[in-house]
């Protein structure tokens, strides 16, 4: 009885392993060798993984349909489109997001990713940039906060990761030591959430964000006051200079068709005036 | 930032780790006790209400029930959510490792053998002294080795904290790993967290040497 129970165990852990296996081999795209990387191979059909912060809207955000969405990912996809190569979304621990590129689980950054000259310094090859991006302080109307100066001695969220958390312990270090407390969350819903929750009483965010977030959100006002001017890019390993020319061109033929304009028009909290392609 | 600056930095943040720690031991060791002695109580509907506590609270997430104590109150009752983080911190892990110890206590006190018991009603003693004077003593010894795994993983556990925005040590590590865009954080986070445990373990040790007295 017990040799019979070890049988069956061991015969559907093996079974399991089979299948397991089996469905890594039919991910895999038949052209390409065992190296997923967009770059290695130029025909065919290369498998292209873009990496997201899954909780950014509007720029990439988990979608109504239960798929990535947003102003980014329909662009890449366009792209990919266009090249013919095989789209799949990988959604990054952000804070951790260069070192998952540098090991492969994607083939870019590219989710309203603040360049920062560390990522250079760095060796990441950097797309131009594609947006002109602004930080803000997201406040609740009734509070009465007008200016970062009314915030003295308040606390303020901030996303672990984000260019806002290194302006904050760097160029805008000033701002945040008239703070009381900067409390860093790890993604920008739970910012907004302790905002909410009266937990925090402004949260330093990214100008579309913030914009996407008082659109569908009754109660919450924007303070800005021009902190911290930043462009958005795309990053890629080093070394993949060429990856980034393709998609580069690739993006140009979507502004020249008019493919990146219909796309930028479904997004209205991306302000058409800070896309830099579209000037 | 130099080697110093970053231990200086991560020490700011073992404070608040310790901080958790030892909150969580101070009320989860006797909750757990109690939790345990009402599961093996004579009364169906309490043991029944035992059992589910620890079903639930052994069987979801604890990062899970971090965010239900911190953000449900205000989502359920429109309370505000605690500028201190320390206090729902602080609850979800007491009511989480409640449960646990209460599984290692009852371990403990179910391997005592019948006639101890018997022993003890022989020479006149009450049940509340039978519990406390000879049962408990034993039970602690026997259950230490496991008590310790538990404590152990406590210490490691408190690095979840960082879900619901409370400052710890491993959320300053990740901080300053950023910003240096360097790994170096992370292992001087790993060094401190195995410092702490060893220390963790050497105290048990003794406090198991301490306690052979007891050992059957």
């Amino acid at each position: 009885m017990k040799k019979r129970v070890i049988a069956l165990v061991l015969a559907a852990l093996i079974a399991a392993l089979t299948f397991s296996l089996a469905g890594c081999g039919t991910a895999k795209t038949p052209s390409t060798d065992a190296e997923t990387s967009g770059q290695s191979a130029i025909e065919g059909s290369i498998k292209f993984t873009m990496g997201i912060d899954p909780e950014y809207p509007p720029f990439s955000y988990l979608g109504d349909d239960g798929d990535y969405t947003g102003f980014d990912v329909e662009i890449c996809k366009a792209a990919c489109d266009y090249l013919g190569w095989d789209f799949n979304v990988f959604a990054v621990n952000w804070d951790q997001k260069l070192i998952q590129l540098d090991n492969k689980e994607c083939d870019c950054v590219w989710s309203g990713m603040t360049i920062l000259d560390s990522m250079k310094e760095a060796g990441y090859v950097i797309s131009r940039p594609y947006f002109d991006n602004e930080q803000v302080l997201l406040v609740k109307a009734d509070s009465g906060f007008k200016s970062s100066a009314d915030l003295a001695g308040k606390d303020v969220a901030v996303q672990l990761g984000t260019s806002g958390e290194s302006l904050l312990n760097d160029d805008l270090k000033d701002l945040a030591d008239i703070f009381g407390n900067v409390v860093t969350c790890d993604s920008f819903l739970k910012c907004f959430t302790e905002l909410e929750g009266n937990a925090v009483d402004a949260v330093f965010v990214d100008r579309p964000v913030a914009d996407s977030y008082v659109a569908e959100h009754d109660g919450y006002v924007i303070i800005d006051e021009d902190l911290g001017a930043e462009q958005y890019g795309i990053a890629f390993r080093s070394g993949d200079t060429e990856l980034c020319a393709q998609i580069e061109s690739a993006v140009d033929a979507l502004v020249e068709n008019g493919t990146y304009a219909e796309i930028a028009t479904k997004y209205t909290d991306i302000d058409e005036g800070n896309l830099i392609l579209l000037k | 930032m130099t080697l110093l600056n970053i231990i200086l930095k991560m020490a700011e943040g073992l404070e608040k780790t310790c901080a958790i720690f030892f909150l969580t031991l101070l009320f989860a060791i006797p909750l757990g006790m109690i939790v345990a002695l009402l599961r093996g109580s004579k009364f169906k509907i309490i043991s029944a209400i035992a059992r589910v506590y620890i079903s639930v609270l052994r069987g979801t997430p604890l990062m899970l029930q971090l965010i239900a104590v911190t953000y449900g109150p205000y989502y359920l009752f429109g309370i505000s959510i605690s500028r201190n983080k320390l206090i729902p911190v602080v609850i979800a892990f007491t009511i989480n490792y409640a449960a646990y110890f209460a599984e290692i206590y009852r371990s403990g006190i179910d391997s005592m053998p019948i006639g101890q018991y018997e022993a003890a009603q022989v020479l006149g003693y009450s049940k509340i002294q039978t519990f406390f004077k000879i049962i408990l003593p034993q039970v602690i010894r026997r259950i230490l080795p496991s008590l310790t795994n538990e404590i152990v993983t406590l210490v490691k556990d408190t690095s979840m904290a960082f879900t619901v925005s409370y400052q710890e040590m491993f959320t300053i590590g990740k901080q300053i790993a950023n910003s240096q865009t360097s790994f170096v954080p992370f292992v001087v986070t790993g060094v401190f967290y195995y410092v702490f445990n060893a220390v963790v373990g050497f105290v048990m040790g003794r406090v198991e040497k301490k306690m052979s007295y007891y050992k059957i």
